[in-house]
Formats: structure tokens, C-alpha cells, sequence
């Protein structure tokens, strides 16, 4: 459906991407995680067809797109920003401007805003101006504006994080009830790892405008020193062990199912080993078994594991863990 | 003299406020639309295209004058417009003088709108001139202020009008240059007359303007 190519995307000389290639297949729910400053919101940007690269292509059903992308293609992808404002006027009038552009008659306009302020229950915020509305109602109204007119790509950046636990679910049913009426594509930029797993089928990680080789759960901005072999980087109070030739900034990945949980440091090959506290777990949808948090050093580290390893080993917060991985499954990029 | 309706003070009234409307007018017209060009589009030069304007804003009126005078002139390149001591004269002088204002101030003005007014109108399907009236709509009081400060230009302007309107009686003598005229012959209490009708047509021009923003604020609550 969208996909960038060989993108090098810059701000005043500024490298802030940094994709040999990003695709958003048809009908996806895709979700990109990563901290603040990952690079996530000016991907959806790009994505939106709101900003041309730097280097690179961006590609809508297999056609490149111009640098000047016109209007009539914008008009299948819509973007709700982070922190998305409202035009001047009432919620109605913002819920009608994209229909009005396309012509929509006032009828079908009706029908359509309606439905769209049942799902995401705005029914009593209609009549308001962006003044009178709080941070989250102002989001609900967004993300509903832009439903509204309906797109082929929806992108969403951070649509949940105004919102309390309610208006988040009502956000993710109506994306739910939106996608099983028709083929929408959705993509959804969080730092919220635990939502991203709940509602996407796919996830991609994004670090230094970087796409991790791996799961988003591990990942480490570090200062490489030279040498070849292996390092002992220092990420907050340990020290990662990690095999790699390249030196200089760059991001350290630990995969969650390369980390061996046990109540005892093992006698192994290991060269990271790491004793602390369980803060969290909870279960991961698509077989990706029980994510296990634990505090190392001040460092948070994920492991994977099975449901029935959880049980054997009686894991839960508060119990002092070690996890274990070796310096070759930290992956560098 | 206010109060009798002089005829001579009349029509040096009203050719005062069709040079103002007419020279606001097409200074806006164009002026605007290149304030939001300036301020949205990233092209080759947009600094020292800005540069440029903002210097145009401390153009001596005179020096306009003179430059327009070399062109309308008869052997001026301009020349066979047969401009020259006409209103017309004057009003392109007082575009050259409320152009730059209308840019600069409409360039500040657009920049001052929050970013994300544009992307979004983009986002939700709008074309450009769509987009350039939402974002336009966001501004509105900045773009009335400028309006206000372009027709201030204009009707206060003197440097100009007198040497390529040349204060002809009946003709092209506007307020100021009547001001200019009586004060030099020492007729200060003419000159203080016409001063005042010059203020209270400013006054009701802005009063004017501060309606129609008023209304639009109303519509759009509506």
C-alpha cells in the first residue's frame, strides 16, 4: 500500500531517518514503537505524503509519488497528529471539513458524522469549540475527523496518549469496528509497547530513525568505544557485554527471547548476566508467551518467556531474578 | 468650514479615501498572497527575498516618489501611460510604499499560525488554496491588523503624492499635500482642519474594520 525507499530524510542537515525501506502492507494494523526522538512522527509524516524526503522514494500502490503530492492522493491517507489541533469552529464543523472538500452531500454528510460521534461518543461535544475541549476530547475529535472522511491509510500518532483507559478503549473499538466494515489500513506510531502488542499485527521498532532488526523491547542508545571483540558498554549501572567491529553512536538491541530468566546466576557461556527485581510481566498476544520486567542497575530489561517457565520458576514482581544472554545476541545497528 | 461641507475640502476628502481603497486594495491583493508565500513555501532565495521586503519597509517615501516620477515622466519608460500629476500616479506610488507592509506583516502573520493548522488541512484533502484560506482563517485579526497598517500607510503617505500627484488644486491635491501646502503658507488653521477630517476618516476606517472582524468572529462561533 505505502512504502519509502532508500530514505535519508534530513532536518537542516540533520539526519533524523534512516530506512532502506519501510513498507505498510493493505489492510495492515501495523504499529512503530520507540522512545521520543525515534524518528516516529516524521515517518508518519512521510507517510501522510505531508513532507518529501530528503533521498528516496515514497510509493502508493506501487507508483511513485511526486515531490509535490496533489491533493487527490493525500486525500487516501490521513495522518491525526500527536498533538492535533482543531480548525476554528465547532467539533461539527471540524468533523465536516474533509467531507465538505470531497463534495459529500449533506445528507450522507449526516449519516456519516453520526456515526463516527456514536463510536467515539462525542455526541455531547458537537457543539463546542477546541477552547472548551480538554487535551483528550480534542484527540477523541481528531481521530474522528479523520474517519471521517474515510481514508484507504489511516496513520495515527500516539492517538491514546491524552486519553484515559475508557477513551482509549473506545478509540481501539472504533478502529476495530472501522476495520472489519471495510479495508482499512492502519498505522499507529506509540511508545506504549504494551498497547502496540494488544491491538497490531505487526510491529516495527524505531531507534535513531533506525529500524531495529528486532522486537522493541531492549533497546539501548550507546556511545561504541574502538577496538575490535568485545565491549563492555555502559548502559545506565551495568555494563553490556557486545561483540562488534563498528564504534561510534549507536543502538544496542537485546531480542526479549534471547534472555534465560533463573533464580541463580547459571554457570554458562553467558557473558551478560544481570541479577534484580521483577517489576511487571504480563502476556503478550501471538504466542509471544509472558514478558517479564525487571529492574537491572537502574536499566529496565525485558525477557521472554514461557507461560509455563513463569509458573515453574514462580515469577512475580518483586522476586529477585538474573537474566542471562550472551554478547553475541546483542545485535548493533 | 468642516461643519458647512466646503466643496473644495469635500472632493479633496473624497479623492483622499478612493486613493487609500484603491491603493489598499491592490497592495493587499497582492501583497497577501505573497506575505503566505513567503511564509509557507521553502524555495532558493526565500531569505533574501524577505530581506528585501522587510528593507522595503523603511523605503523613504520620497525617494519612491522620485523613482516613480523617472518612470511616469514623459521620456520615462513609463511615460506613455501619461500618468504623471493624475491620482493613478498616486496610487501606484502609495501600492509601491503599502506593498512591502502587506508581505512582511502577512509573512509574520502566517508564520505565527501554529504549523499543524497546515498539515492537517493537507491531511484531510485540502488543495492549496483551501489549505491558504484555513491557515488564512487562523490569522485573521494579524491579517485585519495588517489591512488596518497597509491603508494607514497609504492615506498618511505625503512624500509621494506630492511629486508625482503635484498637488494640483482640484486635481490630485489630497488631504496630506494640502496639509503640506496650507501649513507652508502659514494657514494653520486649514491645515489643522483638514488634519482632523484625515484623523477621523482613519478612525472610521478601522472602526469599520473591527465590525467586519467582529462578524466574521460571529459566523464562525455560529
Amino acid at each position: 500500500m505505502l512504502e519509502l525507499r532508500g530514505i535519508r530524510h534530513r532536518y537542516d542537515g540533520r539526519l533524523v531517518l534512516d530506512l532502506e525501506q519501510f513498507t505498510v502492507p493493505r489492510g495492515a494494523a501495523l504499529a512503530v514503537v520507540g522512545h521520543n526522538g525515534a524518528g516516529k512522527s516524521t515517518l508518519l509524516r512521510l507517510l501522510a505524503l505531508l513532507e518529501t524526503p530528503t533521498e528516496g522514494q515514497v510509493l502508493f500502490s506501487d507508483a511513485v509519488v511526486p515531490p509535490r503530492a496533489r491533493a487527490s492522493l493525500r486525500r487516501r491517507v490521513t495522518l491525526v497528529e500527536q498533538r492535533p489541533v482543531l480548525f476554528r469552529g465547532t467539533v461539527r464543523e471540524n468533523l465536516e471539513y474533509g467531507l465538505k472538500l470531497r463534495g459529500t452531500a449533506r445528507t450522507a454528510m449526516n449519516g456519516i458524522i453520526g456515526d463516527v460521534v456514536e463510536r467515539l461518543g462525542l455526541a455531547p461535544l458537537l457543539n463546542r469549540r477546541r477552547h472548551e475541549l480538554s487535551d483528550g476530547e480534542v484527540q477523541r475529535v481528531a481521530v474522528a475527523r479523520a474517519l471521517a472522511v474515510r481514508p484507504d491509510v489511516l496513520l495515527l500518532d500516539e492517538p491514546v496518549s491524552s486519553a484515559d483507559r475508557a477513551a482509549a478503549n473506545a478509540l481501539y473499538q472504533a478502529l476495530a469496528a472501522e476495520r472489519a466494515a471495510r479495508p482499512l489500513t492502519v498505522c499507529i506510531a506509540s511508545h506504549q509497547l504494551e498497547e502496540a502488542y494488544r491491538w497490531a499485527d505487526s510491529i516495527r521498532a524505531l531507534a535513531e530513525g533506525r529500524l531495529s532488526p528486532v522486537t522493541p523491547e531492549n533497546l539501548f542508545r550507546v556511545d561504541l568505544p574502538a577496538g575490535d571483540g568485545t565491549k563492555h558498554v555502559r548502559v545506565g549501572g551495568i555494563h553490556i557485554a557486545v561483540m562488534t567491529d563498528r564504534t561510534g553512536p549507536a543502538v544496542l538491541a537485546v531480542p526479549p527471547t534471547d534472555i534465560f530468566v533463573s533464580l541463580q546466576p547459571l554457570s554458562a557461556s553467558a557473558r551478560n548476566v544481570f541479577s534484580g527485581r521483577v517489576t511487571g510481566m504480563s502476556i503478550e498476544r501471538r504466542g509471544a508467551g509472558v514478558h517479564v520486567r525487571a529492574d537491572m542497575g537502574g536499566v529496565e530489561l525485558v525477557a521472554a518467556v514461557t507461560a509455563e517457565a513463569a509458573r515453574d520458576l514462580a515469577l512475580a514482581p518483586g522476586k529477585t531474578v538474573v537474566f542471562s544472554f550472551k554478547a553475541t545476541a546483542v545485535q548493533v545497528f | 468650514m468642516l461643519v458647512a461641507g466646503d466643496s473644495e475640502v469635500y472632493g479633496i476628502a473624497l479623492l483622499t479615501l478612493k486613493v487609500a481603497v484603491v491603493a489598499t486594495i491592490i497592495s493587499c491583493a497582492v501583497g497577501l498572497p505573497l506575505g503566505y508565500f513567503l511564509a509557507t513555501r521553502r524555495f532558493w532565495g526565500r531569505r533574501a527575498a524577505l530581506t528585501v521586503v522587510n528593507t522595503a519597509l523603511a523605503f523613504p517615501t520620497v525617494v519612491v516618489g522620485l523613482l516613480l516620477y523617472g518612470l511616469l515622466s514623459r521620456r520615462g519608460p513609463l511615460g506613455g501611460l501619461g500618468w504623471l500629476y493624475t491620482w493613478q500616479a498616486i496610487v501606484v506610488g502609495d501600492v509601491l510604499l503599502a506593498l512591502p507592509i502587506a508581505a512582511a506583516l502577512s509573512a509574520a502573520a502566517i508564520q505565527g499560525v501554529d504549523a499543524r493548522i497546515r498539515r492537517t488541512a493537507q491531511t484531510l484533502g485540502a488543495g492549496a488554496w483551501r489549505t491558504a484560506w484555513t491557515v488564512s482563517r487562523e490569522a485573521r485579526f494579524a491579517l485585519a491588523a495588517v489591512i488596518t497598517a497597509a491603508f494607514g500607510q497609504v492615506v498618511a503617505e505625503v512624500g509621494a503624492a506630492m511629486i508625482v500627484g503635484g498637488n494640483i488644486r482640484g486635481s490630485t491635491r489630497t488631504l496630506t499635500t494640502a496639509v503640506a501646502l496650507y501649513t507652508s503658507q502659514g494657514d494653520f488653521g486649514l491645515a489643522l482642519a483638514l488634519g482632523l477630517i484625515l484623523l477621523i476618516m482613519a478612525l472610521l476606517v478601522n472602526i469599520a474594520l473591527q465590525v467586519l472582524q467582529g462578524r466574521g468572529e460571529g459566523s464562525a462561533h455560529a
